[in-house]
């Protein structure tokens, strides 16, 4: 078994990252020295764990909900001859291929400033790697296995969730992960738009022209989306 | 217990079974033979609405089954199919409980129902009950399907060429196995296949169907007489239809009565094809048997 070796490698990395969040402020003379033409290399404005929990509730709450969208959406689109499939696979496509900061943009004026706008640019963005790892989920199941569950008298309802959701589970699994992932380093744009998060000091940074706020917001937000994805790889196995 | 009234179902512009009628009696073992393509699964499905007939229906026990819902319908039909699709998530024990936890047993019940089963086909429970379905061979597998398929104790059980993917070895074993348990528990089986050795040893009623259409039925010895139609005789093979007719005829009532004589002895339940191979084997033209002798000139006039 693996596992039980690499969950305490994942522990001790997020351990590092949150040591790294607590030490940042703390480091002055290494941001002076990477930047010496800032005056004020050292992010201190906010909490960098106020950021975080900002960060992770935004990025996580938008994945929850693309989640059920994708899910319902994926599980739509298998069902009957996959009459469905085209259609929403096209709808949430298109959602996709929105920039983020286009949404953003868009939304200003219905959802104004903060994390609304930010929330339903992760979500649209987020829905179709769901949808598509639970299609493909969904279309792995063995056909004599739905063969042999419905001529059990299975209901289809729990064919759906006794046989095809845990089977695909692994699939729909991924597909999630890569939305966490995506969702996790996308948030940052939400900054742009007033939403609290690990973007914030980018964008204050870039408004200054201070490289270092920039680079620790940079840092922060890429480490915890591979930290998230680590995680939830040993969560699919 | 099975009718089917001019069942007929149509793909596209093509008629998969052209108004199919057959009645296979409760407790029989009805095997339905043909190539692939000539409808016998299509037939087979419509019993338990996995597919609906266009026209035509059918009848189970005196009811149509167009008025019953599916899912109760297939509870009272076991269903066995050739790649066996147990659920891979769910140990041996899970996936013969399925029906039995639909129709919501108490867990002691479905237990005790578990192990019977596995007896009943041949493996043993301590062993077997916990496996996942990765952990069987086909054979196994198979017999485990079948285990599931009995589970509820339905009294009709449809088995869709359950044994065509195993070996050859393992396959007669299977196909030992299910004459046993069918004679152990009087189900009224219909069983789909192409393969006709499989078919001869297996069968109380014979149902050949070619191009969607029931071209014989009858027994075994009925289907094969001399006056075989085209279809059957290109089914067994011309050459070798009489052989396979032996097969079908108990070598008993050929015998002529008397004090046995000859040495070579026949098990009381011998088909005449068994004798000829015993007479071939021994080099000798007369066989004893329980009441009587049989002579080489008796299996021809037989055949």
């Amino acid at each position: 078994m693996r596992l039980p070796r690499r969950v305490p490698w994942l522990l001790l990395q997020c351990a590092a990252f949150l040591l790294a969040l607590w030490a940042a402020p703390r480091l002055g003379p290494l941001w002076g020295a990477l930047f010496p033409d800032v005056q004020r290399p050292v992010w201190d404005q906010r909490g960098w764990f106020s950021l975080l929990g900002a960060h992770l509730l935004l990025s996580v709450g938008a994945v929850a909900v693309a989640g059920v969208l994708g899910l319902g959406a994926g599980i739509l689109a298998t069902r009957g001859k996959g009459r469905l499939r085209p259609p929403l696979d096209a709808l949430f496509a298109v959602a996709q291929s929105v920039p983020p900061i286009a949404a953003i943009a868009l939304a200003l004026p219905m959802l104004g400033f903060g994390a609304a706008p930010t929330m339903l640019a992760l979500v649209l963005y987020a829905c179709l790697p769901v949808m598509r790892g639970t299609v493909a989920g969904l279309d792995g199941v063995p056909s004599a296995v739905l063969d042999a569950a419905r001529g059990t008298g299975m209901s289809a309802a729990r064919v759906l969730w006794q046989v095809e959701l845990p089977l695909a589970a692994p699939v729909i699994l991924s597909g999630l992960r890569v939305a966490v992932v995506l969702s996790i380093a996308t948030a940052a744009v939400g900054a742009m738009a007033g939403a609290e998060c690990l973007g914030t000091p980018i964008v204050v940074g870039l408004a200054n022209n201070n490289g270092a706020y920039v680079l620790q917001g940079g840092l922060f937000t890429a480490w915890l989306a591979l930290l998230a994805d680590r995680a939830l790889a040993l969560a699919v196995r | 217990m099975i009718r089917f009234d001019r069942a007929t179902k149509r793909y596209g512009g093509r008629t998969v079974v052209d108004a199919v009628s057959l009645e296979v009696r409760a407790g029989h073992l009805c095997v339905l033979l043909g190539e692939s393509g000539s409808g016998k699964s299509t037939l087979m499905r419509m019993v338990n609405r996995m597919v609906e007939p266009d026209a035509g229906r059918v009848m189970l026990g005196g009811r149509d089954v167009a008025g019953v819902g599916p899912e109760q319908l297939r509870h009272g039909i076991g269903y066995v199919i050739q790649s066996v699709g147990l659920f891979p998530h769910w140990r041996v024990a899970d996936n013969i409980a399925t029906v039995p936890r639909l129709l919501g047993w108490e867990t002691a019940r479905v237990s005790a129902r578990v192990d019977a089963l596995l007896e009943l086909v041949g493996l043993p429970p301590e062993e077997f009950r916990s496996r996942y379905p990765h952990e069987l061979s086909g054979g196994q597998a198979q017999r485990i399907g079948l285990a599931r398929a009995l589970a509820a104790d339905p009294p009709v059980l449809l088995m869709d060429e359950p044994f065509s993917a195993l070996d050859p070895g393992i396959r007669r074993g299977l196909q030992t196995a299910l004459r046993r348990i069918h004679g152990e528990t009087g189900k009224t089986i219909l069983f789909v296949t192409h393969d006709v050795e499989e078919a001869l040893l297996l069968a109380d009623e014979l149902a050949v169907m070619q191009d969607g259409r029931l071209v014989a039925h009858g027994t075994p010895a009925e289907v094969l007489g001399r006056d075989a139609g085209p279809v059957v005789r290109r089914l067994f093979g011309d050459a070798t239809l009489a052989f396979h007719r032996l097969g079908t005829l108990p070598a008993a009532s050929a015998a002529r009565p008397g004090p046995a004589d000859g040495t070579p002895a026949l098990p009381p339940d011998a088909t005449l094809k068994q004798a000829l191979m015993l007479m071939l084997e021994q080099g000798t033209d007369r066989l004893a048997l329980p009441g009587g002798t049989l002579h080489l000139a008796d299996i021809l006039a037989a055949a």
